[in-house]
């Protein structure tokens, strides 16, 4: 070494030492802490997760909570639930949100559809979002010819009518509650997939794939472990933005009768149900209910996935324009 | 110091004296058109015929401007980069035909020390994940002993052993250096490249950083190939120094001769350039070398010796011929390649120069003012 030293060496102790004696006073957040933080400042984010959180509950405990109400969702009450002349009973004491024109509960039979709806959007979400990042990681990482066949197959996918297909295909092999969850898991990655590659695209450029590549890192091992981690807040935001999305598209399908099939209650169903025969003409309660709480667990996601986009990158979107 | 195995080489030292040798490395880029087959173009040359040699355990500086092909070189030595052609010899092994199989072994030898610290460390892994990592690929301890391997490592680089669960965000560049030197050492490597280590740093802390690397090498017994484009941390850290423009490398010796006389123009010019706080300069005697215009492309770079479109003692001979590394008849360990070096105390500046001065000779008799600059060069020795 050189003897001569232009450079100052004022503290060759090395810096100022690591906070070993206090560290709770400056105790350093995790990035997860950080977003959770600023999560939390943002109401409507929270309302809308505990809004969430609540209605799984009750999807789950759906079982549950109709045994105490005491009326299943396809339970008929003829004497009860309809009047002299047959026709659906309004909200009242008896049945909270009122009767259908069989005569059925319409609360246990919302209560019900919010098990179907949030087991496809969210069922489906998950799949896609399996497949998106898988083949995205890909396509990004290894570029080329990889990446051009996968970006072009992915671009197929979404070029493609959804609503035709579906019709197809149920044609074929007759309406079902799988076909549902396969066929919007299906059409959901590649949305996933482009975003995926394009983060890729910028990460794999990042100093630390090439510190990993440096220590020996075989492909597989950056991809999988030092990419996405890296992908999870993006995967989160868009999972949360992609499940009311399919929340609408099953409903959708229901609606028009290619989705679960009848007596299963479900929201699509229940909606087009109550057009039947212009019923819900004297019958609001049919239309309305089904479509609030469709309404609201849409909302709901979206807000929750609009405040996860702002917490976790807090450069992008409202937060700067909210202030 | 090192071996010279150009044409002229004055000295062959036994191979065992050297850890790293790496003989007439190129890399080029291939500049592929925008058409769907993607014809080559053109080709980059940012490493073009590179010969360098570094002892084991001591450290050559490697300098240049920025695109000089410093960078690619470490990449290139590193493996990050296959090389175009060229032999790149770690204790007399092969590297360039290294199958991915072998390689696994090379990288336990050859570390990397990042110019980024804080690019270079994944925010999305926590400090006691980033520094297992190493032994994680390469069959190294587990469980409880590899938690405290990487404690270990991070005590010796000055850190807390409390670290062990942070994220690299709750660092400051500093401290995110001395992560990324741990994760270096974590494999015991013989060479360690570093690549601009402490250019992203505060100069307090650059100080720092550097006697962690000097201390590191003197208890592990380390090789460095240490790339800065700093000539005072270069001169610092360094045994021998190298100069790189534009994919060669013009001018190469002990890092004492090399910043007290400067032959080539391009040596002298980089070394004018260094701030200089001693009370010469503020008298404003000292004379800094401004070169004009950018460093030519890569891509098609000059004839002849590469430096002549900016250099000021440029010849008719210097856009024809390219001149080849020779060594200076005081060190032959001192080598350059100008076909009109620098005489030694001969002040380099645009506007003084006469036909006499570009004479290949040393000057007999400094004038005063030319003794002055001298003085201040070698004041800052």
């Amino acid at each position: 070494m050189s003897a001569t030293d232009l450079v100052d060496i004022s503290d060759p102790g090395g810096e100022p030492a690591p906070t070993a004696d206090a560290p709770a006073k400056i105790a350093g957040r995790t990035p997860m802490q950080l977003a959770l933080r600023r999560l939390r400042k943002d109401k409507l984010a929270i309302i809308s997760a505990v809004f969430i959180v609540l209605l799984i509950l009750v999807a789950i405990f759906a079982p549950v909570i109709t045994a105490v109400i005491g009326h299943g969702p396809n339970v008929q009450f003829p004497n009860t639930g309809l009047d002299a002349f047959g026709t659906p009973v309004g909200p009242g004491k008896h049945f909270l949100f009122g009767t259908d024109e069989l005569g059925r509960d319409v609360l246990s039979r919302v209560i019900y559809g919010a098990r179907v709806s949030l087991a496809i959007g969210i069922g489906a979400t998950l799949i896609s979002l399996i497949i998106g990042m898988v083949v995205g990681i890909f396509a990004g990482f290894y570029g080329g010819p990889v990446d051009t066949f996968l970006s072009r197959f992915m671009d197929l996918l979404l070029s493609f009518p959804f609503l035709l297909l579906a019709i197809a295909l149920v044609a074929r092999f007759g309406p079902s509650f799988q076909l549902v969850l396969y066929l919007l898991a299906f059409f959901g990655w590649p949305a996933i997939g482009r975003l995926v590659r394009g983060q890729v695209l910028a990460l794999k450029e990042r100093e630390f794939v090439e510190a990993a590549r440096s220590l020996g890192s075989n492909n597989l091992r950056i991809m999988f472990v030092d990419i996405l981690p890296n992908l999870l807040p993006l995967a989160v935001v868009y999972s949360t933005l992609l499940v009311p999305i399919n929340i609408v598209a099953e409903a959708t399908l229901s609606f028009l009768g290619l989705g679960v099939q009848l007596p299963t209650a479900s929201w699509g169903g229940m909606i087009s149900e109550s057009q039947n025969g212009s019923l819900y003409q004297v019958a609001w309660w049919l239309l309305v209910f089904p479509s609030i709480a469709l309404f609201l667990v849409t909302l709901a996601f979206n807000l929750l996935g609009d405040g996860l986009r702002d917490a976790l990158d807090p450069r992008s979107g409202r937060s700067q324009l909210g202030k | 110091m090192s071996t010279v195995t150009a044409p002229a080489g004055p000295t062959v030292h036994p191979a065992g004296d050297n850890l790293l040798e790496i003989t007439d490395l190129v890399k080029h880029f291939p500049i592929k058109s925008g058409s769907l087959l993607g014809r080559t173009v053109g080709q980059v040359r940012a490493v073009d015929g590179v010969t360098l040699s570094v002892r084991r355990g001591r450290t050559l500086g490697l300098v240049g401007e920025s695109g000089c092909g410093k960078s690619t070189l470490a990449r290139v030595v590193t493996a990050l980069q296959p090389a175009t052609s060229g032999s790149i010899k770690l204790n007399g092994t092969e590297l360039t035909t290294l199958r991915s199989g072998q390689m696994r072994g090379l990288r336990r030898q050859v570390q990397m020390v990042f110019q980024d610290p804080y690019g270079s460390l994944n925010p999305r892994r926590r400090v006691g994940s980033i520094l297992g990592e190493p032994y994680a690929i390469h069959d190294g301890p587990k469980g409880k002993d590899r938690q405290q391997a990487v404690q270990q490592l991070l005590e010796r680089v000055g850190l807390s052993s409390d670290h062990y669960n942070r994220f690299p965000t709750e660092f400051s560049g500093g401290q995110r250096q001395r992560l990324g030197i741990a994760r270096a050492l974590a494999l015991r490597p013989e060479l360690v490249v570093c690549d601009e280590p402490v250019s992203a740093l505060d100069v307090s802390i650059q100080a720092q950083v550097l006697n962690l690397l000097e201390d590191l090498q003197d208890e592990f017994g380390l090789t460095y190939l240490f790339i800065a484009h700093d000539l005072s941390v270069v001169r610092h850290v360094s045994d021998e120094v190298a100069v790189m423009y534009l994919g060669k490398i013009v001018e190469r010796g002990p890092v004492e001769s090399l910043y007290s006389r400067p032959r080539h123009p391009y040596t002298n010019a980089l070394l004018s350039a260094v701030p200089d706080p001693s009370a010469a300069a503020q008298r404003g005697t000292s004379t800094r070398i401004v070169l004009t215009g950018d460093v030519p492309s890569p891509a098609a770079p000059p004839s002849g010796c590469r430096f002549h479109t900016r250099c000021p003692k440029a010849q008719d001979l210097c856009s024809q011929e390219e001149p080849l590394l020779r060594p200076t008849p005081e060190d032959p360990e001192h080598v350059f390649a100008c076909h009109y070096p620098v005489a030694a105390g001969e002040p380099l500046s645009i506007g003084t120069w006469s036909e006499s001065a570009q004479a290949a000779v040393p000057r007999r008799a400094p004038s005063p003012a030319r003794t002055s600059i001298t003085k201040n060069r070698e004041g800052s020795a």
